[in-house]
């Protein structure tokens, strides 16, 4: 767990980590010595000599002070080990998020890290500040208890003794059946949060359906089954904590039965073995409290491995010493590409001379949208090279490659803010007559006008108060805003109503004008204006060609355009 | 912003006995039928921590026996070793039993919880969503209610254990000496003394900068991971990176502050209820009181015994109330907040539609105060015909649309469905009248065939499969892994116009008499605009029909068109017509040079 954290940390951070460890051992160790004191004090007031009883006691006040101390002081490093930690997480977790390569953030995992570089780096980190301190010491002070023991009586210490490795061997045991348990239950526990997500989303669909609470199946099995393995971490949970507080309780009572005999036995002397007995009380508590640290740190264990597995991703290589493309071709040369287990590409090739458009036309799931996400190095190919002016994109700077491209995606993202922050986002430094350009060429004017507040009128959270159409002509007026030489469109038009859509064409027409431009598109009426259309089907390019000459060739090409003229020539 | 804004002109329809168990109900209320169980887990807890203090007791015993002049009593010393031993094994029992069944309790209440806010959920307004992140209701369902196991589990018990303990405590030791009790509880006096200190307003405001700083957190996320497709693209990385450094510095920053502020209180909190502390205060009244009050040595060891256990009652209430305590009442309130939301009245006494004319009357909507989307609609639409509504975009299309199957009720005026108000129908009877196919298409993470079944859950494969050729999707099924009973978003995915043919097969096997269906759905690509225009086509008979139509080969086929714009009809009648009289939906057509 340590070595994990420790790993997570980085070099740097660890030190801070490992003083307060050494520390807080050193204070268990002190407490646990400081009892030893006890013996002569009561011894003296028992003994009926109390005045004897001071110079002991003062020695115990002295030896209290000492463990305040050190206390205080390794408290203090805690909370500043705390601080560094959470600090230095951040910066590693935001240093790294921001090196990850693109096409890692599929959208199932952009959930996920969000808690994660929010609250989860606190929680984790705030536990493992809070509770470290606490386990080591219900550890390291009973052991040493247990060595006082021993010193004053062997017989006693003997038996305190040989509880330590069956604490630590019920702590291992208990440690192993919840972690199974634990991610049984996280399982669970994420197959339920999905229903949930479903469930709220589909709220429409399945009141039509008239399948609203209960009667939706899916949740409710979901919920029980989360109940089921719940039920089963308790269980699993319940044998070592009952098995903990045995060898405990056990002692005690070893230790409370060969007391009161060696005492009638006058094998040893009432003080001693009254001390132990207090002693022994006192241990009991922070070894019962055990299991419970336990459980929670092996919570926030969970939580660190999740960590530890984002910050494990391999980040997309940066070239050591970029080179400048020459120009603004595009050029996929026997391109490999595997996502997962599933080859997206095996030797694709495709060209797009400068200030040329290439229209990409398939079935769904041929890989289009994969395509360009290839041009812009979300991902880095397997095999091949994917080349912008003649140079590999791996050998170009990030930051280079993306001012030459600009992206016009199917599902909008907008940031929560104003219309005006989200279109200038495409260049922040624009001008306000630039931005007066771009929205009207993008037809953004109209509905800027229409909202109440203008161009300070408020998106919504990923753009949810405008339409479809709306947020793609935003999206548009970003892109022409930034003024890229390469532009990549992706089913820009799909879902748009005849208005929006009018709207859009002319705002995408604009955008491409003297342009290099690769798009993917349903509408076969956008195909046509393309210098060169490239048919994909199963990770190849089946046909290629222009417009006219795919038709006459009557091959899948024509087969898709005919289907989506059919309807209108029937009627 | 509660409901019932949307219906402020009608009386509410008195809770029907399925609407009031949730109606207002609260956490408590949903407690009551475990109240056994859990009286239960606490009176096993008090009863284990009671037993607990024998073996204590049989030490002083021992001692006392030990340390008497007289001859040693050996049969009373065994007798008392026998009862701590005894006492442990009660203890044991008991306390593992109370945590046992808390944890089965704590598990059964969370189910009945998260189902509740499941019922809830599945009767609000559908526009109640809208305003509500996705996240935020997940996290109210999934976490929260989790967040509520310290309260079920833990707190009652140990809190009442920790208090009841150390009273039995305190009136045995002022039975054996009351000096020496005054002076074990210097330590909890001290300690109490620290509480105030940590609810100073400074404490106080550092905590609002505290949840400020990690919602500044949270929103640079937003833009660095969810939105870093957007961002990296347009060169803002650097940026959003640095936004996100400076927000987290900024909260370390406030995080040192606060836990600064509060950590030396809670060392010297900490360091008076330590052991050795509490040992060192019991041994030096002690030994005073034994040189200079005649205390009897014996005497002194129920102290050193029992004192420490003095200070658990403080020390629960720190473990307890500062953090999950809080956390849990925090988390309660979010969970309340959702079971009270009031659902979507369901009539206290259903009437049965006759017939399925739909008719507007008067009807005004708005999804705020003072903006109205739609105003003064007034519309009939007759069985056996089909009425397109076209206009730009924000005329209220989709907000009229969404009217029929009752995601909201109107502000004003009423929608009737075979002559009775749709606030009159039982939700059963409004399904099994009205379907739609929407642009915003949910798949569930079910069987193909689920998924075209979710309105008609015992319709045969053979009906699925028909429904599925009409809406141009079977061949594309059977292309599956596992044809009709492939999982979708598990074994396949589907593309964004599959999933609304799936939608429309499943609108055309509800075969209800009332279809809603917005045509933008086409768009996809041309095999779902195929398969749109063959259902409806298709749908003959004397079904109603309500189109938003986007292409002019709709338009033309439908009986009536109605033109709206700005929340208002302008224009309604036969197409033909209308394009004839070259007003406004003629020009509509023209401006947006389509075809």
């Amino acid at each position: 767990m340590i070595r994990m954290l420790l790993r997570v940390l980085g070099r740097d951070h660890a030190r801070p980590v490992r003083r307060t460890v050494v520390l807080t051992t050193m204070t268990a160790i002190v407490e646990g010595l400081s009892y030893a004191l006890l013996v002569p004090v009561l011894r003296a007031l028992f003994g009926g000599n109390p005045a004897d009883a001071l110079p002991w006691l003062i020695a115990f006040g002295g030896a209290v002070a000492i463990y305040a101390m050190l206390r205080y002081v390794s408290d203090l490093f805690g909370f500043r080990a705390g601080t560094t930690l959470l600090r230095g997480m951040y910066h590693r977790l935001g240093d790294h998020l921001a090196r990850l390569p693109l096409g890692w953030y599929g959208t199932g995992r952009v959930g996920e890290v969000s808690v994660l570089a929010s609250q989860g780096v606190l929680e984790t980190m705030g536990v493992i500040a809070h509770l470290l301190a606490p386990y080591i010491s219900a550890f390291v002070t009973p052991v040493t208890i247990v060595g006082v023991m021993l010193a004053l009586n062997w017989q006693l210490g003997l038996a305190a003794l040989v509880a330590v490795p069956l604490v630590a061997a019920i702590q291992i045991w208990t440690g192993r059946s919840i972690t199974a348990g634990d991610a049984d239950r996280h399982e669970r526990d994420t197959e339920a949060t999905g229903r949930v997500i479903e469930f709220l989303q589909a709220q429409p669909v399945l009141r039509a359906g008239g399948r609203s609470g209960q009667r939706f199946t899916l949740l409710d099995d979901s919920l029980r089954e989360l109940q089921r393995a719940s039920r089963r971490t308790v269980l699993s949970v319940l044998p070592g904590m009952i098995g903990l507080t045995l060898v405990v309780q056990a002692m005690f009572t070893v230790l409370l039965v060969l007391g009161a005999y060696l005492a009638l036995g006058g094998g040893i002397g009432v003080a001693e073995v009254l001390t132990i007995l207090v002693l022994a009380a006192r241990c009991a508590d922070p070894v019962l409290s055990l299991a419970d640290i336990g459980g929670k740190l092996r919570a926030a264990r969970a939580e660190l491995a999740r960590l530890d597995a984002v910050l494990r991703t391999e980040p997309l290589p940066e070239a050591p010493e970029p080179i400048q493309p020459a120009g603004h071709g595009l050029r996929m040369e026997s391109v490999a590409f595997r996502h997962g287990d599933r080859t997206v590409f095996d030797d694709l090739s495709l060209s797009v001379p400068e200030g040329r458009r290439l229209a990409v036309v398939g079935p769904s799931g041929a890989g289009k949208s994969t395509l360009l996400q290839l041009l812009a190095r979300f991902h880095d190919v397997d095999a091949g090279t994917v080349r912008v002016g003649g140079v590999d994109v791996r050998a170009i700077g990030t930051e280079e490659l993306m001012a030459r491209i600009a992206i016009v995606f199917q599902d909008v993202y907008l940031f929560d803010g104003t219309i005006e922050d989200n279109v200038r986002l495409g260049r922040p430094e624009a001008t306000e007559a630039e931005l007066r350009t771009a929205a009207s060429a993008a037809r953004l004017d109209e509905v800027i006008e229409r909202l109440p507040g203008g161009w300070a009128a408020d998106v919504g959270e990923g753009g949810t108060l405008l339409s479809g159409g709306e947020r793609q002509r935003v999206s548009i007026a970003r892109a022409l805003l930034k003024d890229a030489p390469i532009v990549l469109l992706d089913e820009v038009t799909s879902a748009l109503d005849p208005v929006n859509e009018a709207a859009v064409h002319a705002g995408i027409e604009r955008l491409m004008a003297g342009r290099t431009v690769v798009m993917v598109a349903h509408r076969m009426r956008t195909v046509q204006r393309a210098d060169r259309i490239a048919f994909l089907d199963g990770g190849r390019i089946v046909e290629e060609g222009r417009h006219d000459e795919l038709l006459r060739r009557g091959g899948r090409y024509a087969d898709f355009w005919n289907a989506s003229l059919t309807p209108a020539a029937h009627d | 912003m509660t409901t019932t804004d949307f219906a402020p002109t009608r009386e509410q329809s008195p809770p029907s006995p399925d609407a009031d168990d949730a109606a207002g109900q609260s956490v408590a209320g949903l407690l009551r039928p475990y109240r056994w169980s859990f009286a239960a887990v606490v009176g096993s807890q008090v009863i284990g921590a009671v037993a607990g203090l024998a073996p204590l007791l049989a030490v002083v015993e021992l001692g006392r026996g030990l340390l008497a002049p007289r001859p040693i009593d050996h049969d009373h010393v065994w007798f008392v070793v026998i009862a701590g031993a005894v006492g442990l094994l009660v203890r044991l029992l008991f306390t593992a039993t109370s945590s046992g069944l808390g944890h089965l309790l704590d598990g059964r209440v969370q189910l009945a919880l998260r189902r509740h806010l499941a019922a809830r959920l599945g009767r609000v307004p559908i526009g109640w969503f809208s305003r509500r992140r996705t996240g935020e209701l997940t996290k109210v369902v999934g976490q929260d209610v989790s967040a509520v196991h310290p309260f079920i589990a833990h707190a009652p018990g140990e809190l009442i254990a920790a208090f009841v303990v150390p009273v039995l405590s305190l009136v045995y030791l002022f039975a054996i000496d009351w000096r020496l009790t005054l002076i074990t509880l210097i330590p909890v006096v001290l300690a109490l003394a620290h509480v105030p200190l940590m609810m100073t307003p400074t404490r106080l405001r550092e905590e609002k900068q505290f949840d400020a700083a990690m919602g500044q957190i949270a929103d640079s996320v937003v833009e660095f991971v969810q939105g870093i497709s957007v961002v990296k693209v347009f060169g803002g990385s650097r940026r959003a990176h640095r936004k996100f450094r400076t927000a987290t510095d900024d909260f370390v920053g406030i995080y040192h502050r606060f836990v600064r502020g509060l950590s030396v209180i809670a060392a010297g909190m900490q360091l008076v209820l330590s052991p050795p502390f509490v040992l060192l205060t019991v041994l030096i009244g002690g030994t005073i009181l034994i040189t200079a009050g005649g205390l009897p040595p014996a005497d002194l060891l129920p102290f050193l015994l029992l004192g420490l256990g003095l200070t658990a009652p403080v020390e629960a209430l720190i473990a307890h109330s500062f953090d999950d305590l809080q956390a849990a009442r925090r988390a309660v309130g979010r969970i309340r907040d959702v079971l009270e939301v009031a659902p979507l009245p369901e009539p206290a006494h259903p009437i049965a539609p006759q017939g399925h004319r739909v008719e507007l009357r008067d009807v005004r909507f708005g999804y705020e105060d003072g903006r109205e989307v739609l105003r003064g609609i007034d519309l009939t639409l007759e069985p056996g015909t089909v009425t397109a509504i076209v206009g730009p975009s924000g005329s209220g299309k989709s907000t009229l649309v969404q009217l029929l199957p009752r995601f909201f009720d109107p502000t004003h005026g009423s929608v009737t469905l075979g002559g009775v108000d749709l606030r009159d129908l039982s939700g059963r009877d409004l399904y099994r009248m009205v379907s739609f196919v929407f642009q915003d298409v949910r798949l569930l993470r079910a069987s193909v065939a689920d998924n075209i079944a979710l309105a008609v859950p015992h319709a045969d494969l053979d009906a699925v499969m028909h429904a599925a050729r009409t809406a141009n999707i079977h061949d594309r099924i059977l292309d599956l892994p596992r044809g009709y009973d492939t999982v979708l978003g598990q074994e396949a995915g589907l593309s964004g116009g599959e999933a609304q043919r799936i939608s429309l097969a499943r609108a055309l096997l509800a075969a209800t008499p009332v279809l809603v269906l917005d045509e933008a759905t086409a768009f996809a690509d041309p095999q779902t605009e195929q398969a749109v225009r063959r259902a409806l086509t298709a749908l003959e008979g004397d079904r109603t029909i309500l189109v938003i139509a986007h292409r002019l080969e709709t338009v033309a086929d439908a009986d009536t068109v109605v033109m709206l714009d700005n929340g208002s009809i302008v224009e309604q009648g036969r197409p033909a017509d209308l394009l004839a009289e070259n007003g406004k939906f003629a020009a509509f057509w023209q401006s947006e040079e389509y075809r």
